[in-house]
């Protein structure tokens, strides 16, 4: 933590101030302080109802906060801006949802295709040629033209997957990208998700894939009742979690 | 009875297509499709922005246009009709042909249900959608136009045509401010004839059902055609594993 909290700006893709946020009495955020710095794959986890979702949708806002800022490639993304500017930052944030969120009226190819098309303006037919190709990146190149409904669920979340990357973000975020599949089609997400990593992609993951979590993390943000009570690496974390509340989470997922 | 309506037809076939025309105003069957199509045509955008304005976040936007439309719903049509056809020329001191009165008591009535279907449509997609789209870049017009709307609209098709429907036969109450259309000109003939009110009023009913039918089956086959292109989408829903462990798993 305090290593890349001191780390140089630019190499801090995302930086979270007291990030506070609350539905009228029930504080979600209750300030969160925490970087990711290029290259970076930080997995989120907790229990249920401890706001990773909402600190993740907070990042791309999603979601607006009431305090704090959160820094994107040093730009603050909940400060006041025209509609333009927050779309072009959006644009460069890909976004994974938990229930894919496929536009069910376009093919598989078309999804992708569609937003580089209509938000940067990318011609037709070169649009479409990348999409074939990050289709290809996912495994789904003979999907192209099939329509999400004749999709699993694991391959409509690898074309969304590929429908984010289509926008060249330098940042992924994954909010529970596979707690709505069946276990069967879980590996499928995961490996192309590992690949990205690999790949040298900065990504922000909320997950109860611990197994991806050890494997993949750089660093884990352990979070509970809206905070962040430990950030580790895996090895730590898993071997030796230093908050009784992470150990306990852990002694329950063993169960 | 067959055989008077079809004198009457044979009689009268000028006045009930096109009216008093090119002596007097156009009237008669044409009148009436430019009417309706004229009032579908512009309360169909209409609405759409009706129905923009009341998802909106701004109040200035959101509550006028709830009260538009929730008094226009709750009043009869013939009373829109009759309001605007005094109120409007003693407001602005503009003489206003019945024609234009009635054209924009439809757009306004017709265009205030629409936009509760069209409102029903979008609220129906969820979420889940917009978030997506936004995620990606799209402004909210953009996310409108390319994701929202087209499956918003497709998806009510069948809602949206009894309106068009309805609104077709609404015009027939342009009647009363004396908008010459078919309803009118077959109202003439009656009068000119006086002892066959059964046969003309059934010949008028017989128009109208087929220009409505007309409507129902050309909806269809623009349904047809799309539902095509979307092959995958309407294809018997297979109960994917996914659909049932997503809703019972997904938190907010």
């Amino acid at each position: 933590m305090t290593a890349s909290a001191s780390a140089p700006a630019q190499d801090q893709t995302i930086r979270l101030a007291d990030v506070r946020k609350s539905y009228g009495e029930f504080a979600v955020l209750k300030g969160i302080d925490a970087t990711v710095s290029r290259g970076e794959v930080v997995v989120i986890c907790g229990p249920s109802g401890s706001g990773k979702s909402t600190l993740i949708r907070t990042v791309n806002r999603l979601e607006e906060i009431n305090s704090g800022s959160i820094f994107f490639e040093g730009q603050d993304v909940h400060a006041a801006m025209s509609g333009r500017e927050l779309n072009l930052l959006r644009s460069r944030i890909g976004f994974v949802f938990q229930s894919f969120n496929l536009f069910p009226h376009l093919s598989a190819v078309e999804n992708v295709a569609m937003s580089p098309i209509r938000v940067k303006g990318v011609p037709a037919a070169e649009a479409h040629e990348k999409a074939l190709k990050l289709l290809d990146r996912v495994g789904l190149r003979e999907k192209a033209n099939s329509y999400p409904a004749q999709l699993s669920g694991g391959q409509q979340q690898r074309v969304a997957i590929a429908r984010a990357l289509a926008m060249e973000p330098p940042v992924m975020l994954f909010d529970e990208p596979t707690s709505a599949l069946d276990p069967e089609m879980v590996g499928e997400v995961l490996s192309v998700m590992k690949s990205l990593a690999a790949e040298g992609m900065t990504m922000m993951c909320v997950t109860h894939e611990m197994g991806f979590a050890r494997d993949v993390a750089d660093r884990i943000w352990f979070i509970d009742g809206g905070e962040i009570i430990e950030t580790a690496t895996p090895e730590e974390f898993f071997t030796n979690p230093r908050h009784p509340r992470a150990q306990r989470f852990l002694s329950d997922l063993r169960h | 009875m067959i055989h008077d309506m079809i004198d009457i037809v044979r009689e009268y076939w000028l006045l009930l297509l096109i009216g008093q025309y090119p002596n007097g105003p156009l009237g008669g069957l044409a009148n009436t499709l430019i009417l309706s199509a004229l009032s579908i045509a512009i309360a169909f955008p209409f609405a759409i922005l009706l129905a923009f304005a009341r998802l909106s976040k701004y109040r200035a936007l959101r509550w006028p246009v709830t009260v538009l439309v929730y008094v226009t719903r709750g009043v009869p049509l013939l009373m829109l009709v009759l309001w605007s056809y005094f109120l409007v020329p003693l407001l602005t001191g503009a003489d206003v042909p019945s024609f234009f009165t009635m054209l924009a008591t439809l757009v306004v009535y017709q265009g205030a249900f629409l936009s509760e279907i069209i409102r029903a449509g979008i609220v129906a997609l969820g979420q889940g959608q917009m978030d997506a789209a936004r995620a990606l870049g799209h402004g909210w017009f953009g996310a409108m136009r390319y994701v929202i709307l087209p499956q918003a609209l497709y998806n009510m098709i069948p809602s949206m045509l009894s309106t068009f429907v309805a609104t077709i036969k609404d015009t027939t109450l342009g009647y009363v401010i004396n908008v010459p259309d078919l309803t009118f000109a077959a109202s003439q003939v009656n009068n000119q004839l006086l002892t066959q009110p059964f046969q003309v009023f059934l010949i008028l009913a017989l128009t109208y059902y087929v220009i409505c039918w007309s409507l129902t089956a050309l909806t269809n086959v623009v349904e047809r055609r799309i539902t095509r292109r979307r092959a995958g989408l309407l294809a018997p829903k297979r109960p994917l594993p996914v659909s049932l462990t997503r809703n019972a798993t997904e938190q907010p």
